[in-house]
């Protein structure tokens, strides 16, 4: 290969502004004649040819499955690998646990149904729909009960919304801990809601004038609380009986949850069974003890509801290698954040030097996942990956060592700092912290 | 088939056997008694159907009998097997509401004082046009057949019924039964807290057999579950330890938390002094208490604070300095050469033995 030719990859520190913006772009043509990738596969040899083409496959020649073979559809057995997973040795018990997306292996913004992560405190509760009731009372004219049917009759809407858990990448506030985005940033997911809007439902009862805070309550074993402001149960929040069109997942909260868009998941109550009208919060565990944010001189915040804007690169990333070799690659992540729209992502391939500016792609609505690209041309020099999203808001997402320098490294919650991947020679990808 | 055809029977009876009977109770007092019933029920021109449906012209009427409201089952049934209100029968019913009509939804345990009873028997006669007629009830419903009734489903109230609450007239009211079922919630400031107590030495009792086996003998934490005492004075430490007594702000949440959902896998077992009990334990075990005869009940809960209070703020993340500026970020040459400072702990996120690979953050 001719010097002239070969997509030079700045080293870290060096100034070559002009190569490396070329590098970004993808619009070296000239580097076009050094395509060799490592893999000869696509190559055939002398006159034969593949033999996946040359020779009739099974695929080709026999009858597959008829229609209906699976009344529910299920992905391709080649697709075995696209799973939730839990680290075990994080909790105690798998009831009060939590599992996590797959994020490397989806692309757009919905995560399906029954790839969204799961957070439960007591298990998954099983519930009939028929013997499911919302009692709403408390600071209203008229205490009242629903059965799903009722809740079915009321306006619908439907809305696309991520929902994230606080303690999302909450592994890696004492520095790269877990090795994959599944695993560092997998509590979230992105799916439509179909529900009626709470406050439709508060009018129904009547609301008082006292009336400040909501308690929400869940069916399940934990009975999980958490205390709502009434200006933003009067604003978004749903309560939805489907995601993605059919029926919540039982792990999702089936057959009612609550939505509360761009907040903290723990207040997503599943299995939704009250609602009462108070004057003051309830001061409940999951806004004490938990989902409060500890920082270094003792103090803790609490009542901290907003996700922050936060994004990650997908792929590549440690379970998602670049396997094809130099040349043309995508990069791929999603950017979020509990203010609103995604206005921008930028990605480094320097760990933070030097940024790019990356297309964001397909719709774009609020809070909910957005999903972004970078199309380059690798040359197989060592990269460090990083992504940085600005919401609409004007907020721009902070490195790790920013928060950590304004919460210390124990506040458990709202890490969204920039993740940054080192890819090697080999494609393979490794979680790191970078200077 | 009639589901409690011994009740309606039993006030079927009563009203044929009974002579013209005038009510002889006060009705100036009935007044003062039916503000029992007030919460519910509602009499005269402006009545509403509410939890309870309103009572104007209530005598003659066949039991579960008003129009646009949705009766229980077991009323309807009662009417359908010939039941009609007048003196003699709303006397046996209110003495009793719960056992002579089972099932039934009026969540009110009954006029014990046969004087009130008469007396707000007196006073809705006031506000009924057929209170004066002879004690024979005549069914007003001629139409209803009881087979037909029997037969419909769960559902049949609800079809003649119509709401009138809210803006859809969607779902039904609550009754207090329900909700005190349900309303299980203690707030800070002691709302919501049951009747009842409990000592340390009880709670140590009760801990030891219903919580011990994974908070431990001394709420140390076994394996991973929670550790529920000491860390007192942790919270700037390298490694804190959130306990009830260095980190909750209220002992609400205790008495709550504990009622609500332990113990893990078998929720709602313990009875409310059980939990002043173990709530007391879980004191004692964190010296905010130190006194081993101490008792812990509704009457004193406010006066027992928890040492950390104080020290929760309001979220000011937007007045964090990345955040606070908002200004365009740098896009070429922000810092010197990013060199790599720590790798990830765990390679392999799933490994066959856990305990080298165990990351330093715990999730419950």
């Amino acid at each position: 290969m001719s010097e002239k030719a070969k997509t030079k990859m700045p080293e870290a520190g060096t100034a070559r502004e002009t190569s490396r913006r070329r590098f970004l772009t993808g619009s070296l043509a000239a580097a076009g004649a050094g395509v060799a990738t490592g893999m000869a596969a696509a190559r055939p040899a002398a006159a034969a040819g593949e033999s996946v083409i040359t020779e009739v496959q099974d695929w080709n020649r026999y009858l597959g499955e008829g229609v209906v073979s699976q009344p529910y559809g299920t992905p391709s057995q080649y697709e075995a690998n696209v799973v939730r997973r839990d680290v075990e040795w994080l909790t105690a018990s798998r009831q009060s646990s939590v599992s996590f997306t797959p994020l490397h292996e989806l692309d757009g913004i919905i995560t399906p149904n029954g790839l969204c992560f799961e957070r439960h405190h007591g298990g998954i509760a099983e519930i009939e729909p028929w013997q499911h009731r919302l009692m709403l009372h408390g600071l209203v004219d008229t205490p009242l009960v629903f059965t799903m049917q009722d809740l079915m009759r009321f306006p619908r809407e439907n809305h696309v919304y991520f929902l994230e858990c606080a303690a999302n990448s909450g592994m890696e506030w004492r520095g790269a801990q877990l090795n994959g985005c599944q695993y560092t940033h997998g509590m979230v997911h992105c799916v439509a809601y179909t529900g009626v809007k709470l406050k439709h439902l508060l009018a129904e009862a009547g609301l008082k004038t006292a009336a400040k805070w909501l308690l929400v309550e869940g069916a399940d074993a934990a009975a999980m609380t958490r205390s709502i402001p009434l200006e933003k149960a009067l604003d978004d929040c749903l309560v939805a009986f489907k995601m993605n069109g059919e029926a919540l997942r039982p792990e999702q909260g089936y057959p009612l949850r609550l939505v509360v868009p761009g907040w903290e998941g723990n207040m997503w109550i599943k299995w939704l069974r009250r609602i009462e009208v108070g004057d003051q919060p309830w001061q409940q565990r999951e806004e004490t003890s938990k989902y409060t944010d500890l920082l270094a001189n003792g103090k803790a915040r609490r009542f901290t509801w907003t996700m922050d804007v936060k994004s990650v690169i997908t792929s590549p990333s440690p379970q998602a290698p670049i396997r094809h070799g130099r040349g043309k690659a995508v990069i791929s992540g999603l950017a979020w954040s509990g203010n609103g729209r995604i206005k921008r992502v930028d990605v480094s391939i320097d760990g933070g030097r030097n940024w790019t500016t990356a297309r964001l792609d397909g719709p774009s609505l609020t809070k909910a996942l957005h999903r972004f690209y970078l199309d380059v041309d690798w040359d197989g020099a060592e990269l460090l990956l990083q992504s940085r999203a600005i919401d609409e808001a004007g907020f721009v997402q902070p490195t790790k060592n920013e928060l950590r320098a304004a919460r210390g490294e124990n506040s458990i919650y709202h890490n969204n700092g920039i993740q940054t991947w080192y890819v090697k020679a080999d494609g393979t990808v490794e979680n790191v912290e970078v200077s | 088939m009639l589901k409690f055809p011994s009740a309606a029977l039993l006030l079927g009876v009563t009203l044929l056997g009974a002579g013209p009977v005038l009510a002889a109770g006060d009705a100036a007092n009935g007044e003062i008694v039916f503000k029992k019933c007030a919460a519910c029920h509602q009499v005269g021109p402006r009545a509403k159907n509410r939890v309870g449906p309103e009572l104007n012209d209530l005598f003659g009427r066949t039991a579960g009998g008003l129009k646009g409201f949705r009766y229980s089952k077991a009323m309807v049934e009662a009417g359908a097997g010939g039941l009609a209100w007048d003196e003699a029968s709303l006397d046996t019913y209110l003495e009793s509401p719960r056992t002579t009509i089972k099932g039934n939804r009026m969540a009110f345990p009954g006029l014990r004082d046969a004087g009130d009873r008469a007396d707000v028997i007196a006073y809705l006669a006031r506000h009924s046009n057929q209170a004066a007629a002879a004690a024979e009830a005549k069914p007003t419903d001629a139409g209803v057949d009881p087979a037909a009734t029997a037969a419909t489903p769960t559902a049949a109230p609800a079809e003649s019924s119509t709401p009138t609450h809210g803006v859809f007239q969607l779902g039904r009211s609550a009754t207090a039964e329900e909700i005190s079922a349900w309303d299980i919630d203690v707030r800070p400031d002691g709302v919501g807290l049951p009747e009842g107590r409990g000592t340390v030495a009880d709670g140590e009792v009760l801990f030891t057999e219903r919580c011990a086996s994974c908070h431990g003998d001394f709420g140390e934490g076994i394996g991973r579950w929670p550790v529920l005492a000491g860390g007192q004075g942790t919270l700037t430490a390298d490694r804190p330890e959130k306990t009830i007594g260095s980190y909750w702000p209220y002992l609400s949440t205790v008495y709550d938390y504990i009622r609500r959902a332990m113990p893990f896998g078998d929720s709602r077992s313990l009875g409310d002094d059980d939990v002043y009990a173990i709530t007391a334990y879980l004191l004692y075990m964190n010296d905010v208490v130190t006194d081993d005869t101490f008792e812990l009940s509704r009457d004193n809960f406010a006066t027992v604070k928890l040492p950390n209070e104080a020290n929760f703020i309001a979220d000011d993340r937007t007045r964090e300095s990345h955040y606070a500026t908002k200004s365009e970020p740098c896009m070429s040459d922000c810092k010197p050469a990013a060199k790599i400072t720590m790798r990830a702990r765990v390679l392999d996120v799933t490994p066959e033995a856990g305990k080298d690979n165990e990351a330093t953050t715990k999730v419950d």
